[in-house]
């Protein structure tokens, strides 16, 4: 019987969904501490004679994945949002414009897939954490090789404030280029996230402009996200955003352009000037909660 | 140090949905890929003897003529005389053998995915066949003893990384590495500079997918009517979704 | 002594003329050294003809030098005048004095010498007296100097004809009428000896001021009496629009203006004859809401040595406001995009906005970045040719980016495109193949990038044959009509309302008679290219504004600056928007794309009340209300 891995950095129901969907018996493996060369090393060994691996789209899948599937001698593809037991994946391409369907030719086949793209499923108990060190045990499996080891180590990491991460968001309020600068987002839109329980985002023309941090960015070039919710505020809708959001259940717009493209892609929205909407719509929800 | 950067060119994302055709691809108006202009841009300001490879049409030329200008030193082209979308770990082949004789390098830069296909996959296959470590997602390159110190993003904040050199790096976006406008006598000059060409003969590269086939290739119809509210009728809709 | 051989004795009273000789010598000396300096320092500049068509030329100068139309301020006229006919009498008398002529007799003695003479010098004093009361905050103490000695000058000028004709009982002495009145006064104050030695002490006064100031005048704003007329002979003779000068990319002189000698010496020239008036900096649309830029402080500061700051640069729409206002004929828009030239193209600084703007010429072919829009998205649903298939298209109807790749504006395409059908006009597009005129390009100063565009743009309109190109922007239109002929256009080029108006005139279609309407002129149409007329014509009689025609005040967007975000209380559009709306009006009418948009905002800006509409869409809702 074929063995499908999911390789988890942290808990991933959508992981173990996709999982259950490709099929075969699932073994998971967690990894706790991160260092490029070591994990790579490490899963190498550990994920011998598996048919699939997945891993979710996190900066460390992401920059695992392709090594991954070459060391193995099989292929990758990632930012799928759907996979077949017969190895099709279903991903967005041309940012946004248009959608492909790839066959992988050669097993393992390394996939990573969009958070929230599958429904969540349990995942298997006996999920066994990372041998890293044992990665380096002279009877390991694993080539002793000049390149392994040492030459890059993470020697320092910080959070931005937000914790949850905005794959994992159900709802999302996110400023673009017409906020105009950084007060808009902290003044205007953040509150207003806060009371709806929302995580903030932003477009890359705002992320570029030093407003917001980097992490906030969504589209073709940032994160994708597939919240039930997108309220997007003074953002135009250009298609490199809107790749990042094809998968939002609803999308929602405030905008002072009736002619925004955003518009295209909304189920509701508000032709208005965004600084008087949404202190309105503030006040509105404060008394909806009471 | 020597510093080289892949550089792609790619169909402009910015044509309108209305105007992307799938069959008109090949001829439509084509552009540097945004990535692989901030990774040349973090090259330039580290500084170096930078060259940028590209793998592509005879077209992809005015790519690299942008990087000379730019001030690039030196620009080398892989010529693509085929029509086939090469799959990533046909690109990173080709590259890593040009590489090899353009080489060697201290830096390898790539941008962490590009505009058209979106991949991803090209800087990590490239470290892979030059047996060299990768860290992805850098927007920033400082010098230390014996390599480089690195900050690169990831989805709660970012990493301080320090690698020893030579090392592949793909770079991705950051408020400090908008690729400069070239001065119009640097453009003027960078069309008198020489370009390196190689044929895929002459590097013994097989290019044909092994890696995967693209089997379906469709332009999704998606529109929606926008409701359009007042106010108070978009905060009971957020509120709806809100208590959910 | 009959009139015939009327004079009067030159050097009457006066003794040891030589002294005047004498002193004559230096004050030329000095005079004609510091003139000899201002002319080195016009030739340190670039070189440019401006000596064809003397005749026009000349007819310039009278109408602008002498009857000085830009100016409604007769005092400095009188003047003017006064300093002229004093000049020529001097000389006379000079002529007179070394020379052995006889002109100083009978008649034209009377006539000229002494009554038209001594009624410029009245003049003169009228002038000054007039500018001494209307004296304003801004001027400065240079003219205060000035004008007090050209006072004195003339005051002693008639003392001392008064004296002379008191002290001689010359009998043509009421020829002289306001040198008589000084006779009339002082003879019964002051004895012979008395008159003789005042007219004496007063005559060599007179000398040394007046050699005095003829020496000093070219190291003072006194200058431009020289250099003005000059300036105003060698004025651009052709339209605005066709104002800047090409780049040569091939020589390796430095592209752009940073430094005073890298202008031309005709920009030097403008540099001298300026008097500091300030009419520029009255007219320019961006210091009218507040921004930094004064087109007279960079003129000024050229003048000085000091090359201007970036920042105002960047605030300028290009609408030569400043050139059309200048009564001295400075052109002070071109010296502000020759200086963006230098830092677009040598060090790439400016701003993030117009940054974007190129690189998406560059990269798309329409300063538009970040559009949705294609450039056939207005011909949905619409029976139009392209120009490959059009065998029998009279014209060819260049939309533009501004027309296609703004939703607004598709409308008014659309409607001209109606109008055209119904008026059984053959047209053809260019659909994709269009791309920008490259105007943007070329005012924001990337010369480099505009010559790309214009010269792909030549190459496909040649191709297709054209002739005829009619199109609804006016930046096009401008571009196409005085700026690509270089690149080797041969068509003719019509802006859309000038074709409406004619298919008007020819009965096929007729004009609007919607009342309540008012009309904006487009700069780059109207003060760039004369063309205000046709507009109205396909109006009916629109209400004017007051600033209006070659008056008309700035939509805010040319120049490049329709892609950059002004600060939302000095926003040039919301100040011609006030203007619209203080009409009563309930339309404002408009000729190109850049006015619609911003037209459109800043009415909306200031609570909405009137609607914008273009011309053709105005001449189409006619012909509907009436179907």
């Amino acid at each position: 019987m074929s063995e499908t891995v999911i390789v988890l950095f942290r808990d991933e129901p959508g992981l173990a969904g996709a999982a259950q969907r490709v099929g075969g018996t699932v073994r998971a493996i967690r990894i706790g501490d991160y260092q490029p060369e070591e994990c790579l090393n490490a899963l190498v060994n550990a994920c011998r004679g598996a048919r699939v691996i997945l891993l979710s789209n996190d900066a460390y899948s992401q920059e695992l994945a392709p090594r991954l599937a070459h060391r193995l001698g099989g292929s990758c593809v990632g930012d799928g949002v759907d996979i077949t037991p017969d190895l099709r994946v279903t991903r967005q391409v041309y940012g946004g414009k248009a959608q492909a369907v790839i066959a992988l030719k050669r097993t393992p086949a390394v996939v990573w897939l969009r958070a929230r793209s599958f429904p969540p499923a349990v995942i298997p108990s006996e999920a066994r954490d990372l041998e890293v060190g044992a990665a380096r045990h002279p009877s390991a499996q694993v080539p002793r090789d000049a390149r392994d080891d040492g030459r890059v180590r993470i020697v320092e990491r910080t959070a931005a404030s937000q914790e949850a991460r905005l794959e994992d968001a159900r709802i999302i309020v996110s400023g673009g280029r017409g906020i105009g600068g950084p007060e808009g987002f902290k003044t205007e839109l953040e509150p207003l996230a806060q009371l709806l329980g929302a995580q903030m985002a932003a477009s890359r023309a705002a992320c570029d402009a030093g407003w917001v941090p980097p992490t906030w960015q969504v589209g073709q070039t940032g994160k994708k996200v597939s919240p039930d919710l997108y309220l997007a505020v003074a953002i135009t809708g250009a298609s490199q955003h809107m790749a990042g959001i094809s998968e939002a259940k609803q999308i929602a717009a405030i905008n002072i352009d009736k002619d925004a493209p955003i518009f295209k892609h909304c189920r509701f929205g508000i032709v208005d000037d965004y600084r008087k909407v949404v202190p309105l719509l503030r006040q509105k929800l404060a008394e909806l909660r009471k | 140090m020597n510093i080289l950067v892949c550089m792609k060119q790619i169909p402009d994302p910015e044509i309108p949905a209305r105007d992307f055709r799938l069959a008109e691809v090949g001829s439509m108006n084509r552009v540097a890929d945004v990535f692989s202009e901030n990774a040349l841009e973090t090259a330039l300001q580290f500084g170096g003897t930078i060259t940028v490879l590209a793998f592509g049409p005879p077209s992809a030329e005015d790519a690299l003529r942008k990087a000379l200008a730019m001030k690039a030193n030196a620009a080398a082209l892989v010529v693509d005389d085929g029509n086939a979308d090469r799959d990533p770990l046909a690109i990173a082949q080709v590259l890593a053998a040009a590489a090899r004789k353009l080489g060697p390098f201290d830096l390898i830069l790539t941008g962490r995915e590009s505009g058209d296909w979106g991949a991803g996959q090209t800087g990590g296959l490239l470290a892979e066949e030059l047996g060299l470590p990768c860290v992805s997602f850098v927007d920033t390159i400082e010098a230390r003893e014996g390599g480089v110190r690195l900050r690169r993003q990831t989805e709660t904040g970012f990493e301080i990384v320090e690698a020893s050199t030579p090392v592949v790096l793909t770079i991705t976006n950051d408020e400090h590495n908008v690729p400069r406008i070239p001065k119009v006598r640097d453009v003027m000059a960078a069309h008198r500079q020489p370009l390196t060409t190689f044929t895929l003969a002459e590097l013994g590269v097989d290019v044909t997918n092994r890696w995967y086939d693209v089997v379906e290739l469709t332009i999704p119809t998606k529109e929606t009517a926008c409701e359009f509210l007042t106010v108070d009728e978009l905060a009971q809709r957020l509120a709806e979704v809100a208590r959910a | 002594m009959s009139a015939e051989q009327a004079t009067r004795p030159i050097y009457w009273n006066i003794a040891h003329v030589w002294a005047m000789y004498a002193l004559l010598a230096p004050a030329v000396g000095i005079g004609g050294y510091g003139i000899w300096r201002h002319v080195q320092r016009w030739r340190r500049g670039t070189p440019l003809a401006r000596f064809d068509r003397p005749a026009d030329r000349l007819r310039l100068v009278v109408k602008h030098a002498l009857a000085q139309k830009r100016t409604a301020l007769w005092f400095h006229r009188f003047i003017t005048w006064g300093f002229i006919i004093l000049t020529i009498a001097t000389i006379l008398v000079g002529l007179d004095a070394d020379f052995g002529t006889t002109i100083l007799r009978g008649w034209f003695y009377l006539a000229f010498q002494s009554f038209t003479v001594d009624v410029f010098g009245a003049l003169v004093i009228v002038g000054i007296a007039t500018s001494a009361l209307r004296r304003r905050p801004h001027s400065n103490a240079d003219w205060s100097g000035i004008l007090l000695a050209i006072f004195v000058i003339t005051l002693s000028g008639f003392l001392i004809e008064g004296w002379r004709i008191a002290a001689t009982n010359d009998p043509w002495g009421q020829w002289s009428p306001f040198g008589n009145l000084v006779a009339r006064a002082s003879r019964p104050l002051m004895s012979v000896a008395a008159l003789q030695t005042a007219h004496r002490a007063t005559w060599w006064t007179h000398l040394v001021l007046s050699l005095g100031f003829l020496a000093w005048l070219p190291y003072t704003k006194m200058m431009h009496a020289l250099s003005a007329p000059l300036n105003i002979y060698t004025a651009n003779l052709e339209p605005i629009g066709a104002s800047l000068k090409p780049v040569d990319f091939e020589s390796t002189a430095p592209l752009g203006v940073k430094a005073i000698e890298q202008f031309t010496w005709k920009d030097l020239l403008d540099l001298d004859a300026c008097t500091e008036c300030g009419r520029c900096t009255a007219v320019c649309p961006a210091h009218a809401v507040g921004k930094e830029l004064s087109p007279r402080d960079i003129i000024v500061q050229l003048r000085d040595d000091v090359f201007p700051r970036p920042e105002p640069l960047w605030e300028c729409t290009t609408c030569a406001a400043c050139v059309e206002a200048c009564p001295v004929f400075i052109e002070q828009m071109p010296k502000i995009v020759d200086m963006r030239r230098h830092l677009v193209m040598e060090e790439a600084e400016f701003p993030d906005s117009m940054q974007a703007a190129v690189l998406s010429m560059e990269k798309r072919g329409h300063p538009f970045a970040g559009t949705s829009a294609t450039r056939l998205d207005w011909a949905q649903g619409l029976d139009v040719q392209h120009v490959s298939e059009a065998r029998d298209a009279e014209v060819l109807l260049w939309v533009g980016c501004g027309g296609a790749l703004i939703e607004r504006n598709q409308r008014v395409i659309r409607a001209i495109a109606q109008l055209l059908k119904l008026a059984g006009v053959r047209f053809a597009i260019m659909g994709r193949e269009e791309k920008c005129s490259g105007d943007p390009a070329r005012r924001i100063g990337n010369e480099f990038l505009f010559e790309t565009l214009a010269k792909e743009n030549v190459a496909n309109l040649t191709k297709y044959q054209v002739r005829k190109v009619v199109t609804p922007c006016p930046h096009c239109f401008n571009t196409f009509k005085n700026e690509y002929p270089r690149y080797g256009a041969r068509f003719e080029v019509w802006h859309h309302s000038e074709f409406l108006a004619e298919l008007v005139e020819q009965g096929k279609l007729p004009a609007s008679t919607k009342e309540s309407v008012t009309f904006h002129d487009a700069c780059y149409l109207g003060r760039h290219n004369g063309v205000y007329d046709a507009p109205r014509r396909l109006l009916g009689a629109p209400i004017e504004m007051p600033r209006n025609r070659n008056n008309g005040f700035c939509c805010g967007g040319g120049g490049g600056m329709s892609f950059v975000e002004e600060p939302p209380d000095k926003r040039v559009n919301q100040e011609r928007a006030r203007e619209a709306l203080a009409t009563g009006a309930e339309v404002l009418a408009v000729g190109c794309p850049f006015c619609m948009t911003m037209m459109e905002d800043g009415i909306n800006a200031r609570g909405g009340g009137m609607r914008v509409m273009d011309v053709a869409e105005v001449m189409l809702d006619g012909l509907e209300s009436h179907s």
